[in-house]
């Protein structure tokens, strides 16, 4: 073991506000908001004893597995149990043993909990299995057979012909603006499949009650949704069930919808062995079963004018949303409303559809369909920037949003539009300006050593080692932006109505609850701080209920970059009502006087309910109005390193400006930033989980790869602050808006090193050498043909 | 006599000694969890990829996901359970809270461990030293930013507080010398499970000496287990065959070392001679490696991260016969001879003729390899490049190894060019290494080399790459080693790596 050390280990230093003397204070900061005070939850998990689902523990637990297709479209005929097999010693359950709806309950009533007579994805689950241990589980699983009829399947989302959902949405006269246009920018645009990649897999640990009901830890981002989902499949009442989140080891939207079908399964099985049943996923299965970002085919026209306005946009999108329609729509929704990027254009049309194809379901990932479009949008306004000769910055400053603009489905943008600031501190913190006349210059001599060779290959000739170094790799940098909009689309949060509690309890406790989980996001921190300084109070006396349906109110989904704006501000409203009535009681502030009235009067309990934004008008028919309450904006640079011989891409560098409104937390802030920028560059570099047949190719963690710290960035996290007055704390989302933004900054930074456009996510080596092999080949013919061939021939 | 473990294991847990039952092909990271409640080291994957299930294993990073129990005995495990009692480890929880370092916590008790380990090594905590060493510990919440930050700010308050970070020594425990005081608060927080009797678990037996594995492998059919990176992961996916009972040779210190051996033939040549079980960390620190075949060192450092260095072997790697295999193309450029011994006899086969088709060698049944020979003529440099997936954990897309020595007249002699990853196995590319042979490397000789390379090769599409790019690749990789050498040597640091 260690020596033990000849010094005091700094024990108290860990819970010591983290406020760094030099820490920039935001002119919107309290006491306590404004402030990196240290999550809660850091020190169990840094010390081992936070206990995700997989390590609880209950004796006698059994173990659950899924039997799932391997085909991806068949008629089911049957399912074989192998009679040279002991099967007293399991539990087998098919579709036919589901109590209630055989669906798992989303928008759509498509998906089944287990499939019964038509499989439409490979994994797609047919059967359960639960077992003492899980060895015996998997033999047993392996003596299943499934007697099929293979089906002709639908691979080519392009070639399918049923849609989960289409949106049109029009503005102006889309005819008149590009006969107003001297210049069309045309593009099609593809970006893969990504894997949310949370590092802890699927996991439920169902456990059957005495009361015939069931309740389950998992760990999921959204009870009430699992909660709904089990009710109906499971055909029991509220009273039955409970569901309770465990330590959750990241969602991304990966957690969202899925969970739900798990919770179901386990249960399932649960009830009917009559013992808890563990479902720990591993990763392989994670892979294969779970749902992945949509895949999506954009293509886009944009008229403008030679001197730099944008006059029309035509755009077309297709997403992939697999074999169902889980969430797909709302996906789409949100794609379409962020399709064209933060920038006025008089003339839009934006047509989307989400079509069905056998593949496994498409479901939630952080950004929710915006950074597929989004990704689109910016190749488009960098594109535009190139072909009018402007700096992508400069033509950004011109086309991006300001307080009065009107967006595609019509919504006047009265406040909290803070597009322009994001850019220019961007533009400002990364150098922007004075790093793109180096790369230009780069390029400029590179180009001319090229012709100075002539036989086409461009490093093929001997140079001073100084000149190999210098322009080996290539380096580039490139701009992009993104808006967000906060909190569900349109009506969704009406629809929602969310509650929060916050009370005094009856032994002086003050405690919050909601069912916004904690996924790593730091919403157990966050929440609060908000009550706290609502309160007055410190920020250690503010509990959290434990996040059990049968303890905490229905607060909505933790999606959607809503859990600060939308559950925070109820929170902020609850405890600014809690503190008034106790103060009207006591006539002494709430802080000094709480304790004292409970032991007196017994608990006070304040219970909110959304009510709307004031001013916000959706027409869900039409898909028009103020789609969201407020958006969030941001811009980011990115620099990279281009190997010109093998087209590895090192991003070094992403400056990403977020605006959110308010900061409740500077560090949990620039952390979601921080990880959020790193997704989007995986996004942009390596990640696609890649479907043929309908099955995935890299089904591993060695074949499915993400960022290691190696790959990843230095990456700069600026916060801007443009209050959103609709909200009583100001505050905006901030949870997606850093993944929306990278990738297009990455591949325009690519295309500034190397003078080659990637239409395709990932903008991978095999991608870029393509493009720049035919490059080559061009420009060898060029300068075989004129050799006064000018820098223009490269690009 | 060999010792045959489907028994007890005997090592020490955070100071505690504990026993493990089972096959010993169990992992560790199942004994820890299950049997012992020590649930804070975490799965996210089972083959060595994420670096959840890492832990210090007599001070050094591992995945225990891919360590057998059979490896552990009589060794000190430390995991994040042990966090509290340590000083270090303090400091680094610490700067780990105060710097955000801590999102959903799932990589968190693993990148502990690297933290722990890299903090144990002395090095410079620079930012590219600390990525590199936290690497193989995947994090997908926090962009890395306040991790690399935290640990170098542990760094600096454990050098201002004047905190030992010397790693631990290891504890004895199977001898005498008995185990340190229990650490109260670290006791197993549940109940013993009795482990299932797992059907992918094979049993391990372990010789004593290298005659004792050589016998069994004459009786039985053994699978020889090294360092267990490629093995474990073939068990937990189910593609190796779990009926057959491993050997492990992990604690056969025989075939370890690195040495510089002087000729036995008239060539007059010396050798370097490597010991099959040399790690990669063994080749990098090796200042002999560092002096007189620098390509290798240069090479291990691209090999997965800490936590596969920690482990994997060089005869794991050679035996694997992967074509994407890191060290194959290398010791085919240097004329390698591959030692294989029997209760027959030892017999050195080339690198030319030791790999026979796809993951097949000419090792015999009963054979093990024990070292590897390095010729090391005078005035022969060695390059090589990978063109992994990424920049750490990357299995090569291509990779080419160059070798040659230059007469007086600039003129290059005995050139070997080989290649990975483009054909079914590791290959020589004969006709590229006649074109080099006897000429003065130019521009316009790199781009005929390039170009006839190409011509060398059988590369395939699959999940990592394209044909397509592997062919234009390993032609512009090559031309750019030659033009790098007319400009006076490869530029400091490996490709984009930092
Ligand atoms: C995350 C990860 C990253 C990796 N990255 C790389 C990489 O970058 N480059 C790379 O090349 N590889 C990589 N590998 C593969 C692996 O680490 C190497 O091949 C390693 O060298 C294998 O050595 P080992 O000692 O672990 O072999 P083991 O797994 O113990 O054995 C491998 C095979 O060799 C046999 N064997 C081992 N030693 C002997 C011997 N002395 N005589 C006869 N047979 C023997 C075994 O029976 C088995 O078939 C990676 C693996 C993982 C899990
Ligand atoms: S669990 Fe991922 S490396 Fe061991
Ligand atoms: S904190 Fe979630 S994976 Fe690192």
């Amino acid at each position: 073991m260690s020596p033990r050390a000849a010094v005091e280990r700094p024990a108290e230093a860990s819970l010591r506000t983290v406020q760094a003397p030099d820490e920039p204070r935001s002119p919107l900061a309290g006491a306590i908001v404004g402030r990196s005070v240290p999550r809660r939850d850091a020190l169990a998990k840094l010390t081992g004893r936070a206990r995700y689902v997989a390590d609880l523990d209950l004796p006698g637990a059994w173990h659950g597995v899924i039997v799932r297709a391997t085909e991806p479209h068949a008629r089911l005929l049957g399912i074989d149990l192998d009679p040279a097999f002991d099967w007293s010693q399991v539990v087998v359950l098919t579709a036919n043993d589901v109590p209630g709806d055989n669906v798992v309950q989303f928008a759509v009533d498509d998906q089944p909990v287990l499939a019964i007579d038509e499989i439409r994805h490979v994994g797609e689950p047919v059967a359960l299995i639960a077992a003492p241990d899980l060895p015996t589980a998997e033999a047993a699983r392996d003596r299943v057979r499934l007697r099929t009829e293979p089906l002709p399947p639908v691979l080519d989302p392009l070639a399918s012909d049923v849609a989960f959902a289409r949106y049109e949405i029009a503005k102006g006269d889309l005819e008149a603006g590009f006969a107003a246009a001297d210049l069309v920018i045309e593009g099609t645009y593809t970006v893969g499949r990504q894997e949310q990649l949370y590092l802890e897999t699927q996991g439920m640990l169902a456990v059957p009650r005495e009361d015939g009901g069931v309740t389950v830890h998992g760990s999921l981002q959204c009870p009430y949704y699992v909660h709904a989902a089990m009710r109906r499949a499971l055909a029991l009442d509220d009273a039955r069930l409970s569901v309770i989140q465990s330590e959750t080891g990241g969602g991304f939207g990966g957690k969202e919808e899925f969970p739900s079908g798990l919770a179901i399964q386990a249960a399932l099985l649960a009830i009917k062995s009559g013992h808890p049943v563990r479902m720990i996923f591993g990763r392989h299965e994670d892979l294969v079963a779970t749902t992945k970002r949509h895949p999506a085919v954009l293509r886009h026209r944009w008229g403008v004018t030679r001197d730099g306005r944008l006059v029309a946009q035509d755009i077309d999108v297709v997403m992939d949303g697999g074999a169902y329609a889980t969430l797909s729509g709302v996906v789409l929704s949100r794609g379409t409303i962020h399709a064209g990027g933060p920038y006025a254009c008089p003339n839009v049309r934006i047509r989307t559809r989400a079509v069905m194809t056998h593949t496994p379901p498409s479901g939630a990932f952080r950004g929710f369909g915006a950074p597929q479009t989004e990704f689109a949008a910016e190749m488009q306004a960098n594109r535009a920037a190139e072909a009018l000769g402007l700096s992508p910055a400069e033509l950004r400053r011109r086309w991006a949003y300001g307080i009065g603009d009107v967006t595609a489905t019509g919504q006047v943008l009265r406040e909290s539009v803070a597009a322009r600031s994001v850019l220019e501190r961007a533009v400002e913190a990364s150098g922007f300006e004075e790093a793109r006349a180096a790369t230009a210059q780069a390029r400029a001599r590179r180009a001319a050593d090229d012709r100075a060779v002539g036989d086409g290959g461009r490093a093929d000739h001997p140079r001073g080692r100084d000149e190999a170094e210098r322009e080996h790799p290539a380096h580039g940098i490139g701009v992009a932006m993104a808006w967000h909009g906060a909190g569900f689309t349109g009506s969704g949060e009406e629809h929602l109505a969310s509650v929060v509690r916050v009370e005094v309890t009856a032994d002086g406790r003050i405690v919050l609850a909601t069912d916004s989980t904690e996924i790593g996001q730091g919403a157990r921190t966050v929440l609060a701080q908000l009550v706290a300084e609502e309160l007055g109070v410190g920020f250690e006396l503010v509990e959290v209920a434990e996040t059990d349906t049968s303890i905490v109110p229905n607060s909505g989904p933790t999606v959607a970059s809503r859990t600060t704006m939308v559950v925070g501000g109820l929170l902020v409203t609850a405890a600014r009502r809690l503190r008034a009535e106790v103060e009207e009681r006591t006539e002494r502030p709430f802080a000094a006087s709480y304790a004292e009235d409970a032991h007196a009067n017994g608990p006070t309990r304040i219970v909110e309910r959304f009510a709307g934004y004031p001013g916000v008008e959706w027409d869900d028919a039409t898909h028009l109005g103020d789609a969201y309450p407020a958006y969030g904006w941001a811009a980011a640079v990115a620099e990279v390193d281009v190997d010109l011989d093998t087209g590895e891409v090192a991003v070094r560098r992403i400056v990403s400006v977020d605006d959110v409104g308010r900061t409740v937390n500077p560090l949990l802030a620039t952390g979601q930033i921080e990880g959020g920028t790193l997704q989007g560059v995986g996004y942009a570099t390596i990640e696609e989980a890649r479907v043929e047949g309908g099955r995935l190719l890299n089904d591993r963690l060695a074949t499915y790869i993400v960022p290691t710290a190696l790959d990843a960035p230095r990456i700069d996290a600026i916060l801007v602050e443009e209050p959103f007055a609709g909200a009583p704390h100001r505050a905006k989302g901030l949870g997606e808006i850093p993944m929306d933004v990278p990738a297009a900054a990455v591949v325009a930074a690519i295309h500034d090193a190397t003078g080659a456009w990637i239409h395709d996510l990932p903008a991978s080596p095999e991608r870029i050498l393509g493009a720049l092999q035919s490059k080559e080949h061009e420009v060898s013919e060029r300068t075989a043909a004129d050799p006064e061939a000018t820098e223009e021939a490269v690009r | 006599m060999t010792l045959s473990i489907g028994t007890r294991v005997r090592f020490a847990v955070n100071g505690i000694p504990v026993g493990a039952e089972g096959p010993g092909s169990r992992r560790l990271l199942d004994v820890l969890r299950d049997d012992l409640g020590l649930t804070g080291t975490k799965e996210g994957c089972g083959e060595g990829e994420c670096g959840a299930c890492s832990v210090l294993l007599d001070g050094r990073v591992v995945n225990s996901c891919l360590v057998p129990i059979d490896q552990v005995e009589g060794c000190d495990v430390r995991t994040v359970e042990a966090l509290s009692e340590d000083a270090r480890l303090g400091l680094l929880r610490d700067a780990f809270l105060r710097s955000g370092a801590v999102q959903c916590g799932f990589c968190t008790p693993g990148m502990l461990a690297s933290a722990a380990a890299f903090l144990g090594s002395g090095r410079k905590p620079s930012d590219e030293n600390v990525r590199e060493a936290i690497a193989g510990n995947i994090c997908r919440c926090t962009g890395y930013t306040k991790i690399v930050e935290a640990i170098r700010v542990a760094a600096e308050d454990g050098e201002a507080l004047d905190v030992s970070v010397a790693a631990a020594p290891a504890p004895d425990v199977a001898g005498s010398r008995a185990v340190v005081q229990a650490m109260p608060g670290l006791a197993p927080q549940r109940a013993p499970i009795p482990p299932a009797v797992d059907p992918a678990r094979p049993n391990v037996v372990r010789p004593r000496t290298l005659d004792e594995a050589l016998e069994a492998l004459a009786r039985d059919a053994h699978r020889p287990l090294a360092g267990g990176t490629d093995l474990m992961v073939a068990l937990e996916a189910g593609v190796a065959d779990s009926s057959v009972p491993l050997l492990d040779l992990w604690s056969l210190d025989e075939l370890r070392g690195i040495a510089v051996v002087a000729a036995e033939d008239a060539s007059g040549t010396p050798y370097l001679e490597i010991g099959a079980l040399t790690t990669y960390a063994d080749l990098r620190s090796s200042p002999i490696v560092q002096e007189h075949l620098p390509a290798f060192g240069a090479m291990a450092a691209t090999v997965g991260a800490a936590q596969i260095q920690n482990r994997g072997t060089i005869g794991g790697n050679v035996v694997n016969a992967s074509p994407a295999g890191d060290t194959l193309p290398l010791l085919l450029a240097t004329d390698a001879v591959i030692v294989a011994a029997s209760v027959r006899g030892t017999r050195p086969i080339r690198a030319s003729g030791f790999w026979t088709g796809y993951r097949r060698t000419a090792l015999a049944k009963d054979e093990l390899v024990t070292r590897i020979r390095v010729p090391l003529p005078a005035g022969r440099p060695t390059r090589y490049r990978k063109v992994g997936t990424r920049r750490a954990q990357s299995i090569a897309k291509a990779s080419v190894a160059l070798s040659w020595r230059a007469g007086e007249d600039g003129a290059w002699r005995d050139v070997r060019v080989a290649l990975g990853a483009v054909a079914e196995r590791v290959i020589r590319a004969p006709r590229t290494e006649g074109l080099l042979e006897g000429a003065r490397p130019s521009a316009t000789l790199a781009g005929e080399a390039a170009r006839l390379v190409v011509t060398e090769i059988t590369p395939i599409d699959d999940v990592r790459s394209t044909a397509e790019y592997r062919r234009h690749v390993v032609g512009r990789v090559l031309r750019r080693m030659i033009l790098d050498e007319i400009a006076g040597g490869p530029p400091a640091g490996e490709g984009l790596r930092r």
